[in-house]
């Protein structure tokens, strides 16, 4: 595998890429587009009606069993996906790099803290914890931050008074706790109160998918971290942050141009499967998940399946395609 | 090697105990409204048969506060309310003290919705859910095996040709589509009114054991089938590939210079070294197939774990979201460790310790 393998049947790609940028002009464009009905208002006449051109309310693609019209759901749908799996995808793989770009760069021993650091981390846990005392210790234990930091360079026992901070541990404690229960029943559970807001599924998502690139991250981190150029960058005196941002993530990150793509389908299908059980998500939220879940009370219902179903589908398959030449690439 | 498999045990159970205790006490404490769900499925029953004091409705919510075991603080320390600067000290008198001695004694707690223990309750839908999603793993493995050496024994190319390539391609579509949607699919083309109308949608939600075997048989035709299509390609797919890189070796070449054909050089060679690094990924299905059984016993409705699991998280019956998660890991990190177990006794030149 010596030279880049061509990409097989371009015009798939350019197919899959037009679909992926079509979905998103939709769905940015959703609250203007000249759909004839809004969302989430039921046509109470046109229950459940297969698409039919020649009716007067002209429902395009049928209405589901509720009355309300597929084609608003499905543009709806569409939104949904800008608003929330594409940002969900996007900071876990930010989560992700930062997590495990610094794991496996400093690992268990590499980022030794100052006294003066610890006695200020341990300030603010107290103040947070609202430990006896509360912010009388706090204050306190500051001003001996602050004196240690003064007394750093000038008394050699303060000097050499630092403690490396176990990065890689706790990351892969981190791991192991989200890794314990598989995504779908994590997320079940933790969304299981009442229906969350956008902003708090975002973080929802954002905390079950931030491991998977964080992992690849860290492992490739591992090699770029012993490759000659970032030898070179420490020889030539840059300090250790300045070598990790700069010189060692940006490489340490290239398995992210494949995981992103996988990584949104992950999600959108995550995202829609929460909107087919009715966890976590008002029930007036528009998803091609909850006009699948329709299938159930209408199993005759094709045009729920083929417009839904397709919109997914499609949508999914142009992510993988993405990924495929992201690889290739 | 026994303590090398003391410690993988013990972190799994480590592990597990946190998730559960975490999810336990984040439950307790941000659900502040578990009585009123309770009480507003009642009312709504009471609501049309008499009218309800405030005075009554007060009394009977701590009435239920009291047998749910509300009462009690829900850690060993909480951090009282009306100081925030203060923390109390509740010795055992606690909820979570409560459950930890009762998970001890194998008493996984009272369900909020009936009060009936959730222990039983657990083991009667182990019936439905072992034998689909222990199937569907047999049946996941052979089919994955088969499809492979299918797939690897073509021409030595870098991509299959033929049909070989439709194969991979419709695995690599499969392995996009979710686990619901590939559910509803099967049920709209194979339990259709309108289209084939070949097997039973929904269960009967008889005990397996009353049921003639034909009638159950049939039935789980569907929830395995969308089971081992979800999962087949995520596994036929790296054994594929691992197969073409096997092939490319040394000791290939070698039995292939003898004589050997390329099916025996696959299935007597080839295999077993293809195998060995897919046994851990092969123990991490199994926790995706408990995940994958929340979907089709959902969409199939056989009363099995999963399909407890999500609706009592639809219900916020958290006993038994937090039974079904402690379970859940258990099992995963199980799996997990047989796996480590199993790859250390197929290969002793791996090293234990490390």
């Amino acid at each position: 595998m010596s030279k880049p393998r061509r990409v097989p049947s371009s015009g798939l790609t350019i197919l899959a890429i037009s679909w992926l940028l079509i979905i998103a002009v939709i769905g940015l464009l959703a609250p203007w587009l000249p759909l004839p009905f809004a969302p989430g208002v039921p046509d109470l006449l046109h229950v459940a009606e297969p698409p039919n051109w020649q009716a007067v309310p002209r429902h395009w693609l049928g209405t589901d069993p509720m009355g309300r019209d597929v084609l608003t759901e499905v543009v709806y749908s569409a939104q949904q996906v800008v608003i929330l799996s594409l940002p969900a995808a996007l900071l876990s793989a930010l989560v992700g790099a930062l997590a495990g770009g610094s794991a496996g760069f400093w690992g268990n021993r590499g980022w030794r803290l100052p006294l003066g650091a610890w006695l200020l981390g341990l300030a603010l846990l107290w103040w947070l914890a609202a430990l006896p005392g509360g912010t009388r210790m706090a204050g306190l234990l500051c001003a001996m931050a602050l004196l240690a930091w003064w007394a750093a360079p000038r008394w050699p026992w303060v000097g050499r008074a630092n403690w490396p901070l176990p990065l890689d541990s706790l990351f892969q404690a981190a791991l192991t706790l989200l890794g314990a229960v598989p995504r779908l029943v994590l997320i079940i559970t933790l969304a299981a109160g009442p229906p969350l807001s956008t902003a708090q599924l975002l973080l929802l998502l954002v905390a079950v998918a931030w491991p998977e690139p964080a992992r690849q991250v860290r492992a490739h981190m591992l090699q770029v971290r012993e490759l000659p150029f970032v030898e070179a960058a420490w020889a030539a005196g840059l300090p250790a942050s300045r070598v990790w941002l700069r010189h060692a993530l940006p490489h340490a990150c290239r398995p992210l141009q494949t995981l992103v793509p996988l990584n949104l389908a992950g999600l959108i299908g995550l995202e829609s499967t929460l909107a087919f059980l009715g966890v976590g998500r008002p029930p007036d939220v528009s998803s091609w998940g909850r006009l699948l879940g329709m299938l159930h009370q209408e199993p005759g219902a094709w045009w729920l399946l083929a417009s839904a179903g397709s919109g997914l589908l499609l949508t999914l398959l142009a992510l993988q395609r993405l990924a495929r030449v992201a690889t290739t690439a | 090697m026994r303590r090398w498999l003391l410690l993988q045990i013990g972190r799994a159970g480590l592990a597990a105990w946190a998730i559960a205790s975490l999810v336990f006490i984040l439950s307790r404490v941000l659900a502040t409204g578990a009585e009123d769900v309770i009480l507003g499925e009642n009312s709504d029953l009471q609501a049309r048969t008499l009218t309800v004091s405030p005075a009554s409705q007060l009394l009977a919510r701590q009435a239920l506060r009291q047998r749910l075991g509300f009462t009690e603080p829900v850690f060993y320390v909480t951090r009282s309310s009306r100081d925030s600067a203060s923390w109390h000290w509740h010795g055992t008198h606690n909820q979570y003290h409560h459950w930890l001695a009762g998970l001890l004694h194998g008493q996984l707690g009272w369900s909020y919705r009936d009060g009936q223990p959730i222990g039983p309750r657990l083991r009667a839908a182990l019936g439905y859910t072992l034998p689909l999603t222990g199937l569907a793993a047999v049946i996941t493995a052979l089919g994955a095996v088969a499809l492979g050496l299918v797939l690897a024994s073509g021409p030595q190319a870098e991509t299959p040709t033929g049909w070989r390539a439709g194969l991979q391609l419709l695995l690599t579509t499969l392995q996009g589509i979710p686990v619901f949607a590939l559910a509803l699919g099967l049920l709209f083309i194979f339990a259709n009114p309108n289209a084939l109308n070949l097997l039973p949608a929904y269960a009967l939600g008889d005990n397996p054991a009353n049921l003639e075997p034909g009638a159950y048989a049939l039935q789980l035709i569907m929830p395995v089938l969308t089971l081992v299509l979800a999962i087949l390609p995520e596994f036929t797919l790296p054994l594929a590939t691992a197969l073409h890189h096997e092939l490319r070796t040394g000791y290939a070449t070698t039995a292939r210079a003898k004589g050997l054909s390329t099916s025996a050089l696959l299935s007597k060679h080839a295999l077993p070294n293809a195998l060995l690094p897919l046994l851990t990924s092969f123990a991490g299905l199994l926790p995706t197939l408990l995940a994958g059984a929340v979907l089709v016993e959902t969409v199939f409705a056989l009363p099995g774990v999963g399909r407890l699991l999500a609706e009592a998280a639809a219900a916020h019956d958290y006993p038994v979201v937090v039974a079904g998660v402690l379970f859940t890991a258990i099992v995963r990190l199980l799996c997990l460790a047989l796996a480590d177990i199993l790859y250390a006794l197929a290969d002793p030149r791996i090293r234990l310790a490390s």
